[in-house]
C-alpha cells in the first residue's frame, strides 16, 4: 500500500518556502496599521522589594503619551501558565504590592513614539522598599529563607518557597537497593539557558468596534486567546488572534505575557493600535529562560547491568512565579519512567519559588537535563561492573508492547531496536576507549559516546483537540482551514500532504487558510509534540470526509454504487471500468444541483486519548499521558583538545522512530536543529545571573552555535507505523524528543575522551582542564603510593 | 539608547535630511534624521519588510543586506551613509515569482525553516557566490559567520549553498 502514497511520506518542498526567501512571509513586526502607538514597559530594577508608591503624573503629562497603565488599571485578574484546582493562576499582569524579580513589569504606557515613550518610562516615579532576595532554589527552601510566596499548602511543612511537588512511587526502592550488587548515587546540575529564538516577542493590538484583533509572536493562538481574554474580561469572540509567521519560539512564546496583556489593554484605552516589541536586552534580562534542574539520583543494580531500583528527587528553581515549574518536574518523572524499565521507583520533585524571572518550557521541557544525568549514571554504572555502554542499555531498554507504570503502552515503539542501530552504524564499540587506552600523539582525544531518550507525542492540555475544515471549490481544489501554527516546523506543508493525499488532488491545489481564531477551528498549538499526530488526523479526517462527499455525488450521477469508485488526480472513476468516469469539477456541481446545494465541505476532529478526561496529576502522576512514545539512540563524537580544554561536537548520530515520517525532509531538519541546540548546551551557552542581574543580555556574550560549530549530522528513522489512506495513523514526536540523548552521548564522550566525568552542563574548557588536573593529580598521588 | 531629556529632545528635533537610496533598482528621496538606520529607512520608509529586526544591535546578522555589493548589518548603519547607493534586499533576489537559483537550493535543501534568518541568510549568501563562485567550506563559513540561524543547525544552509555553487553535496538521512 505504502508505495502508492503520492504526497504522504516524500520530502516535498515547504508550503511557506517561496514566502519565506522573497521576504513576502508576514511577521508580527511586519504588520502595519496606521496610527500606531508605540508601547513599553517599566520593569523592576530590583530582585524582590515591596512596591511603597508609583507615581505617573509626570509621564503622563509629557505631550505625546497617550496612556499609562499600572496594575491600578487592570481588573486584577491572574494567569498561569498551569490553571488547575490544585494550582490556581497565580500572576497578575502587572506587579501588585511587590516585586519579585529584576525586571518584572510594573507600569506600561502608549506614546506616539519610541523616544517620547522611553523618556516617559523614565518620568514614573516607583518608591521600593528593598526585600532580602534567594536565588539558590536549595536555600530559598530552607526555613527562614526570605519568602517570595508562601509555600503551597500541600508541601511539606517545613519548607519554604515551594511552589509545588510531585511525588510518586512503585515497588520498593529500599528492598531494591538491598538486592542491588551494586548501588551508585549522584548528582547533576544544569545551567541556565535560554530559547534564542530570532523574531523578539512583539505584539500588535486594535481594538476597534468592540473587538480586539491581535497579531503576536506565539506558538498557538487559542491558548493565547484564552488567557488574553480572561485577564481583559473579554467574552473569547472579542478577542481575535490572526495569523502572522512566527521567527522561532522553541518555548519560549506560549504562556501569556505581559507585554501581551499591555498591548492589548493600552489600545483599549487609547482606540488606536499599539505594539510593543521587547529588545534583545529585555528578552535576556527579564523574559523566561528554562529550568535549571538538580537531580540526585540513586540507583540499584544487578551485577548484569539489570535496573533494579532508583531513587530521584529533582529540584527546581523556579523563578519569581509559578510559571511551568510545576510541569517541569512532573515532566521530570515522565522522562525518567520511559526509556528504560525500572522496577522499583520513587521519585520527589520540587519545584522552588527564587528571585529569578518566571520560567518557561525550552524544547524538551527537562528532558535535556534529565536524560543526561541519567545516562551519564549508567555509563559509570556501565564500567563499574564492566559491561560495554550498548549491553547494560539493551538489558534495560523497553522493547515493543509493553505497559508502562501509568498504564500507558509503548506499542510498536521499541528503543532497543534504536540502539541496536545506533550501534552498528556508529561503530561505536570498535571506538570506544581507543584514545583512552592509548593516547594518540598531539593534544587532540576523541571520544564517542551514546545516549538515549523518548518523548510522549501530544497529551491532554487545553485546547485538548483540534479541528480540521476543508472546503472544495468548483474546480476541485482546496481550501484548508487549520487552526494550526507553522513555527518553522512545517505544519502548513505536513498538513497539505496529508489532505493532497486523501483527496486526490496536487499538492498547488490544497490552498491553506491557518492559524486565525476567527476564521479557523481550535486546534492544540504547536507546543506539546502533537500537531502532526493530532491535527494531522483531523485534516485526514476531513479531506476523507469531503472525498467521501464526492463519491456519493458521483455514484449518483454515474449510475454506480460508491465503493466501487476511486478518486484520483481530480477524477472520480469506476475501479474495473475507467470509461465510466467524472472529473471533480462535474462532481462538485453535481452536488451543488442535486444535494440541497451541498457545496461539499468536509470535516474532521481529532483528540489524544479519548477516554481520558484530562492531563494526568501533576502532583502524583496518575493519569495516562500519551498514546505515541518516541524512542530514540544517539551518538556522538567529540574532540576534546587536552591543552586548551576546549571541546566540540564533529559528529551526531541520531536514530529514531517517529513512527512515519509524512514528510522526511521536515523531519531531518528537526534533528539537525536538536543536534544544535544541544551542542550549544552541551559546550557554549549559558545566561549569567548575578543577584538576579543578566550580566550577558546580547548574542555576543551569550554564544550560540554559529557556522563554525556545525556538527556533522546523520540520522536513521526506524519506522514501526504506516500510513493508509483512510485510515486513522500514529505519528510520533520529533520536534523536541532529539535534543537530550544527544546532549547525554556528548558528555558521555567527552569522558571516553579524556576520562574526564563532567557533573554539570555545560561542558565548558574549564572544568574539562580541571578534571584533566585532577586526573594527573590522582595518577601521581597512585605512583607516589607504589614507589612508597 | 537615549537616557536624558535633553538629549532625547534634541535628537527628536534634529532637523532631517534628504538621502537618494536605490533599493532594488529603484532610487527614492527620502527624508532622514541623523539617527536613522538602514533598516528602518528600508522598512519604515520605504515599506520594504523582507528586511528582518531581531537584535538590532548588530549581533545575528538577521537585517544584513547589500550595499553597493557588500553585505552590512542595516541595524548598524545610518541611512545618511548610504546616500546615493545601491542596495538590495532579499526583495530584489527573484524576478518576478521565479526564484533564482539560490532560493530554489534554499527551498531544496532545507536551509529554511522559521524563516527569521533566511533574509539575512541568503543575502550574506549572495555576496559569497558574486564574489567566490565556487565557495570552499572555509570560504562558506566564514561569509555566513556573523548570521545565526537557531532552526536548521546550518547543515541545510551549506548544503543550499554548495548545490547553488553546483558542487556535489552528500545525503545524510537513510
Amino acid at each position: 500500500m505504502q508505495n502508492e502514497l503520492k504526497y504522504v511520506g516524500k520530502s516535498l518542498r515547504r508550503k511557506d518556502g517561496p514566502d519565506k526567501v522573497t521576504g513576502r512571509a508576514l511577521y508580527t513586526q511586519d504588520v502595519r496599521l496606521p496610527n500606531t502607538l508605540v508601547g513599553r514597559i517599566l520593569r523592576s530594577p530590583h530582585p524582590h522589594a515591596r512596591i511603597v508608591r508609583i507615581d505617573t503624573s509626570r509621564a503622563r503629562a509629557l505631550p505625546g503619551v497617550k496612556a499609562v497603565i499600572t496594575v491600578e488599571d487592570t481588573k486584577g485578574i491572574k494567569h498561569g501558565f498551569v490553571e488547575t484546582p490544585r494550582y490556581p493562576a497565580d500572576q497578575e499582569v502587572l506587579a501588585r504590592g511587590k516585586v519579585v524579580h529584576v525586571g518584572e513589569e510594573v507600569a506600561a504606557l502608549a506614546a506616539v513614539e519610541a523616544l517620547t515613550a522611553q523618556r516617559a518610562l523614565e518620568l514614573i516615579e516607583v518608591e521600593y522598599e528593598v526585600l532580602p532576595a534567594v536565588f539558590d532554589p536549595e536555600e530559598a527552601m530552607k526555613p527562614g529563607a526570605p519568602e517570595i510566596h508562601p509555600s503551597h499548602p500541600k508541601a511539606p511543612r517545613a519548607l519554604a518557597n515551594i511552589g509545588g511537588t510531585t511525588e510518586t512511587e512503585w515497588g520498593d526502592v529500599e528492598r531494591g537497593f538491598a538486592e542491588s550488587d551494586y548501588v551508585r548515587e549522584d548528582r547533576f546540575e544544569c545551567q541556565l539557558r535560554t530559547h534564542g529564538y530570532l523574531e523578539p516577542q512583539v505584539t500588535l493590538a486594535h481594538w476597534e468596534n468592540d473587538k480586539l484583533n491581535v497579531w503576536t509572536s506565539s506558538m498557538g493562538g487559542f491558548v493565547k486567546r484564552a488567557k488574553l481574554a480572561k485577564v481583559l474580561d473579554l467574552p473569547q469572540s472579542s478577542v481575535r488572534i490572526h495569523k502572522t509567521y512566527v521567527g522561532g519560539t522553541f518555548g519560549g512564546k506560549i504562556d501569556l505575557y505581559s507585554h501581551e496583556y499591555c498591548a492589548c489593554r493600552l489600545s483599549m484605552l487609547t482606540g488606536r493600535p499599539v505594539q510593543i516589541t521587547a529588545s534583545r536586552e529585555e528578552i535576556f534580562s527579564a523574559y523566561r529562560h528554562a529550568q535549571p534542574l538538580t537531580l540526585e539520583i540513586k540507583t540499584g543494580v544487578k551485577r548484569d547491568g539489570t535496573l533494579v531500583a532508583q531513587r530521584i528527587r529533582a529540584i527546581n528553581n523556579a523563578g519569581g512565579y509559578r510559571g511551568s515549574g510545576v510541569v517541569v518536574i512532573f515532566l521530570a518523572w515522565g522522562f525518567t519512567m520511559i526509556p528504560y524499565r525500572i522496577p522499583n521507583l520513587k521519585y520527589e520533585g520540587f519545584s522552588v519559588y527564587t528571585n529569578y524571572t518566571v520560567r518557561a518550557p525550552q524544547r524538551g521541557h527537562g528532558a535535556p537535563k534529565v536524560r543526561f544525568a541519567i545516562e551519564s549514571q549508567m555509563d559509570m554504572i556501565a564500567e563499574a561492573l564492566g559491561i560495554d555502554p550498548i549491553t547494560i542499555r539493551l538489558r534495560n531498554a523497553r522493547g515493543s508492547g509493553e505497559k508502562l507504570p501509568n498504564g500507558d503502552d509503548t506499542h510498536r515503539g521499541d528503543l532497543r531496536e534504536c540502539i541496536r542501530v545506533a550501534a552498528e552504524k556508529s561503530g561505536l564499540l570498535a571506538k570506544y576507549g581507543r584514545d583512552r587506552k592509548s593516547p594518540p600523539k598531539g593534544t587532540i582525544r576523541r571520544g564517542i559516546g551514546i545516549g538515549v531518550s523518548a518523548y510522549m507525542g501530544g497529551t491532554l492540555i487545553y485546547p485538548n483537540g483540534s479541528a480540521v475544515i476543508v472546503k472544495m471549490n468548483d474546480d476541485g481544489s482546496a481550501i484548508v482551514l487549520t487552526g494550526a501554527i507553522d513555527i518553522g516546523q512545517g505544519s502548513e506543508t505536513v498538513i497539505s500532504q496529508i489532505v493532497a493525499e486523501e483527496l486526490g488532488i496536487g499538492m498547488d491545489d490544497v490552498k491553506i487558510t491557518s492559524s486565525d481564531t476567527d476564521t479557523t477551528p481550535q486546534d492544540i498549538g504547536a507546543w506539546i509534540s502533537g500537531m502532526t499526530y493530532v491535527t494531522g488526523n483531523a485534516a485526514r479526517q476531513a479531506a476523507g470526509n469531503a472525498r467521501e462527499k464526492l463519491l456519493q455525488a458521483a455514484a449518483e450521477k454515474l449510475g454506480v454504487p460508491a465503493p466501487e469508485l476511486v478518486a484520483a488526480d481530480k477524477v472520480i472513476s469506476h475501479r474495473l471500468n475507467p470509461e465510466v468516469r467524472m472529473t471533480y469539477r462535474e462532481a462538485i456541481a453535481h452536488s451543488v444541483a442535486k444535494r440541497r446545494g451541498d457545496t461539499i465541505i468536509g470535516e474532521g476532529f481529532w483528540r489524544t486519548m479519548r477516554d481520558e478526561p484530562a492531563h494526568p496529576s501533576l502532583a502524583t502522576t496518575r493519569g495516562r499521558w500519551t498514546e505515541n512514545y518516541a524512542f530514540s539512540a544517539q551518538v556522538a563524537e567529540v574532540e576534546v583538545d587536552i591543552e586548551t580544554g576546549e571541546a566540540r561536537l564533529v559528529k551526531a548520530l541520531t536514530v529514531h522512530d517517529c513512527g512515519f515520517p509524512i514528510n522526511p525532509a521536515l523531519v531531518k531538519g528537526q534533528v539537525d536543529g536538536q543536534v544544535s541546540m544541544a551542542l550549544g548546551h552541551a559546550f557554549m551557552e549559558e545566561v549569567l545571573v548575578k543577584d538576579g542581574y543578566t550580566l550577558n543580555p546580547n548574542w555576543l556574550d551569550y554564544r550560540m552555535p554559529t557556522i563554525h560549530e556545525m556538527a556533522e549530522s546523520e540520522d536513521a528513522d526506524v519506522i514501526t507505523e504506516q500510513y493508509r489512506v483512510g485510515q486513522p495513523y500514529r505519528t510520533k514526536e520529533v520536534g523536541e524528543g532529539l535534543i537530550s540523548g544527544i546532549l547525554a552521548a556528548m558528555g558521555n564522550a567527552v569522558y571516553d575522551a579524556t576520562g574526564v566525568r563532567l557533573h554539570s552542563t555545560p561542558f565548558s574548557a574549564e572544568k574539562i582542564l580541571e578534571g584533566l588536573r585532577d586526573l594527573e593529580y590522582q595518577k601521581k598521588k597512585k605512583l607516589k603510593k607504589i614507589e612508597a | 539608547m537615549l537616557k536624558t531629556d535633553n538629549e532625547s529632545r534634541a535628537a527628536l528635533k534634529a532637523p532631517a535630511q534628504v538621502v537618494s537610496l536605490c533599493v532594488n533598482g529603484e532610487w527614492s528621496e527620502l527624508a532622514v534624521k541623523p539617527r536613522t538606520t538602514l533598516i528602518e529607512a528600508i522598512r519604515d520608509l520605504i515599506g520594504l519588510t523582507g528586511t528582518k529586526a531581531s537584535c538590532e544591535s548588530g549581533t545575528c546578522g538577521a537585517c544584513t543586506v547589500l550595499a553597493d555589493g557588500r553585505p552590512v548589518l542595516s541595524c548598524l548603519t545610518l541611512a545618511v551613509e548610504c546616500d546615493g547607493m545601491e542596495v538590495r534586499t532579499v526583495e530584489g533576489l527573484a524576478e518576478g515569482d521565479k526564484l533564482n537559483p539560490l532560493q530554489e537550493a534554499f527551498l531544496d535543501h532545507g536551509a529554511v525553516q522559521c524563516g527569521f534568518c533566511t533574509s539575512g541568510m541568503l543575502m550574506s549568501a549572495t555576496a559569497l557566490l558574486e564574489r567566490d563562485p565556487k565557495p570552499d567550506r572555509e570560504a562558506i563559513n566564514k561569509a555566513l559567520e556573523g548570521n545565526l540561524c537557531r532552526c536548521t543547525g546550518y547543515n541545510g544552509i551549506v548544503d543550499a549553498l554548495l548545490a547553488a555553487s553546483g558542487q556535489p553535496v552528500k545525503a545524510r538521512t537513510e
